[in-house]
């Protein structure tokens, strides 16, 4: 079995255990918050990331702190205990007291995120409550340290209890655990949203890929069948030939005078193979042009021409059944590019067709009118380019039959479809005849569709592109 | 499950899973509500604004290993985190499911009790076998336990016939309200017992983390302010085996 795992993490997603303050923090913001608590409490604070690096620092310099480091000695200790402090680890509990020489304390507190130490915060210098006097490690670090001038510069410094200090540490860290949540859950989202979308792709890339095997497959057979269609019928017409050929030649009395009974038996057989054959035929045709090796032998047509000829091959047809069959030609038809034989083709087999499903006295009309397509002005790109050569010959076959239900309309062209099966027997046909004809006007760039004919019947409509009018001549003009 | 030794850390995933509005969100917010911070971290949900799961809800627990192996081989402490996550029900979000599914070391199923959803949890349940399928892993290497919610609506599947559903499955089955706090506690006890107890006898947890097998659920619930005894929730258990050690998967 092959798995197909996501290739994203929800873990990664969520950093565990990877996350930094550093990364999910903006660093002006935090600078921001740092100040406003230094101007609301007075006491300096510093923000370190769990490497060292300074994030966010809202301390002054302590007035005092700044005269202790006018002294080269006073420098070096100052310089010493800040470092101490930058350095100093929050410890197992997470919050640690570290004394200065002057008397002022600082406190390291753990910053903490999902149970994990995310980084350091720093607050202080600050005096303890209870101080009032220099103490005496200040002045032990420089001679130099003028006990007057340190002792009015203390009080400057900012004063506060230790359990203050606590509670202002508490509530800032829940400030910036409140932050740091709010920017884990912005990341998260984003992130989950990206490999979601990754997620959702790959699997739609793999479904695409079976899908397109599938379509390849499937062409590969449809192509293996139209091959196979095109042998057998090749190999069945030549021994029918024969059958048509000899049937006929008994028919004819060549091989001796036959009996009334006899006659009609090999009539039978003459006209079954011939309908056998046109079944043939029409396969044959069928997957030549599903092939695309249906030559055709495109000349000059004039369609006013095959259409009278189909009229007239087909009248003694509609006469025998009682339908009348009418030609509506428009003035001017003119000729276009085409096979003549096959556009014959496609209007027997519609009229044809026509008359097979229209009841006796019932009528089929051949209409044809020349349909110059208009767009809309301003609606279609490059109209004025192409407008002039848009114009099409429109041959309708109109009948009063059965009519064909909107919804099989699109079927009706599909090969061996009927729209009811049992009108198969009622009506006969192989159910080729219409996949040939669309097939044979789509070879001729045009296109077929079905009306309705009001009140009762259907219209088949064949639109031909293309065609040149018949070119009236331009009145002499004599002077 | 993530062992990572440098950090003294055992990462363990529950997944809540089942079908859409069936109350994966609201266990978790209930089982929020019903413990006391300080093992329990903040929830996070990624949902639309009308209360949908977007992507997952996530309730992280961290619990530190106090037993009594623990103290006295004087080793500073392995720390347990467990971490909750639902996914979302709606079926478009197929491909989530199948990300926050991934890695998943026990299954809390949380269908609907109502008559109507009945269709709606078993198509959950072929969802979570597919999506496991498609992960490699399968529901019988898996520790699940069923959940059925909403047990305070009208028109819901009888105790009775839960009861004899519950019989004949192998997977524990809990009955649960929710959104009133009842059997979520059940719930998720009972499946941390199912999957620390396999992967316990997979990996050898207890001895990593210095605790008796038997002591980590316990110590667990206390940790979450428990107060009462953890065996009475698993005891809320009406089917299914909650104590079988889960078909070990061949190596």
């Amino acid at each position: 079995m092959t798995h197909d795992a996501p290739q994203v993490l929800v873990e990664d997603v969520l950093l565990d255990g990877r996350i930094r303050l550093e990364d999910l923090i903006d660093r002006d913001g935090l600078d921001e918050l740092c100040r406003s608590f230094h101007a609301l409490f007075g006491i300096p604070v510093r923000i370190y990331s769990t490497d060292g690096a300074l994030l966010a620092d809202a301390a002054g310099e302590q007035e005092l702190c700044a005269y202790v480091n006018t002294t080269s000695e006073g420098r070096k200790a100052c310089a010493s205990v800040v470092g101490a402090v930058r350095a100093c680890d929050p410890g197992e509990t997470g919050d640690v007291v570290h004394p200065c020489f002057t008397g002022a304390t600082y406190r390291i507190l753990a910053i903490e995120y999902d149970g994990r130490r995310v980084g350091r915060l720093i607050v202080g210098p600050f005096l303890p409550n209870n101080l009032n006097d220099p103490p005496p490690s200040l002045y032990a670090i420089d001679p130099a340290i003028a006990p007057e001038r340190a002792k009015s510069l203390l009080p400057k410094m900012p004063r506060a209890k230790a359990e203050t200090v606590t509670r202002i540490a508490a509530h800032l860290k829940a400030v910036l655990d409140l932050i740091l949540f709010s920017g884990h859950k912005a990341h998260v989202t984003s992130t989950m949203h990206l490999a979601s979308v990754r997620e959702s792709y790959r699997q739609l890339e793999e479904k695409t890929g079976r899908l397109q095997e599938a379509f390849d497959r499937l062409k590969e057979l449809d192509r293996l069948k139209s091959n196979f269609l095109a042998t057998v019928s090749h190999e069945l017409r030549t021994p029918l030939t024969s059958i048509i050929g000899y049937s006929e030649m008994l028919a004819e009395g060549l091989a001796g005078e036959l009996r009334p009974e006899q006659q009609e038996f090999v009539k039978t057989i003459h006209e079954k193979g011939e309908q056998l054959l046109s079944l043939i035929m029409g396969l044959l045709d069928l997957s030549k042009l599903e092939s695309g090796t249906m030559r055709m032998a495109m000349r000059t047509a004039r369609m006013e021409a095959v259409l009278r000829e189909v009229v007239s091959t087909l009248t003694p047809t509609a006469r025998k059944k009682g339908v009348h069959l009418e030609l509506d030609l428009e003035a001017g038809l003119g000729e276009m590019r085409g096979d003549p034989e096959r556009l014959r083709q496609v209007f027997l087999n519609l009229v044809e067709n026509a008359i097979k499903f229209t009841p006796a006295s019932g009528s089929v009309t051949l209409r044809t009118r020349m349909v110059a397509e208009e767009a809309a002005d301003g609606e279609e790109e490059g109209l004025s380019l192409l407008a002039p050569t848009r114009s099409h010959l429109e041959v309708r076959v109109e009948d009063t039959g059965i009519g064909i239900p909107p919804r099989e309309r699109a079927k009706v062209f599909d090969p061996f479809y009927q729209v009811d099966s049992s009108s198969t027997r009622e009506y006969g046909g192989t159910g080729l005849g219409l996949s040939i004809v669309k097939r044979l006007v789509e070879a001729h760039s045009g296109d077929i569709r079905i009306e309705d004919n009001p009140p009762r019947g259907t219209t088949f409509v064949v639109s031909l592109p293309q065609v040149t009018p018949t070119v009236t001549e331009a009145p002499r003009v004599t002077g | 499950m993530q062992i990572n030794f440098g950090g003294r850390e055992i990462g363990i995933k529950l997944v809540y899973y089942g079908p859409a509005l069936s109350g994966k969100t609201t266990n978790l917010r209930s089982l929020h509500q019903m413990t006391t911070e300080g093992s329990r971290g903040r929830l996070m949900t990624l949902e639309t604004k009308d209360d949908r799961t977007l992507f997952f809800d996530m309730l992280p627990l961290t619990f530190r290993a106090a037993g009594s192996a623990a103290r006295r081989e004087g080793e500073r402490s392995m720390t347990l985190r467990v971490k909750i996550f639902t996914v979302p029900g709606q079926v478009l979000h197929a491909s989530t499911r199948r990300l926050v599914l991934q890695g998943a070391d026990g299954v809390a199923f949380i269908a609907d009790s109502q008559i109507s959803e009945t269709e709606h949890n078993a198509a959950s349940f072929l969802d979570l076998r597919q999506n496991l399928a498609e992960l490699g892993l399968s529901l019988k290497q898996l520790p699940v336990i069923i959940q059925f919610n909403k047990r305070d609506l009208d028109r819901v599947r009888s105790d009775d016939e839960i009861g004899a559903l519950a019989r004949r499955g192998r997977e524990p089955v809990f009955k649960a309200s929710a959104v009133n706090g009842q059997g979520v506690l059940e719930t998720f006890f009972g499946l941390l017992h199912l999957t620390w107890t396999r992967l316990d006898a997979e990996h050898q947890l207890a001895k990593m983390i210095g605790v008796e097998s038997t002591e980590l659920v316990p110590m667990a619930a206390r940790q979450l302010g428990l107060t009462g005894d953890v065996s009475t929730l698993l005891a809320a258990c009406v089917g299914g085996n909650l104590d079988r050690h889960t078909t070990k998967v061949p190596a």
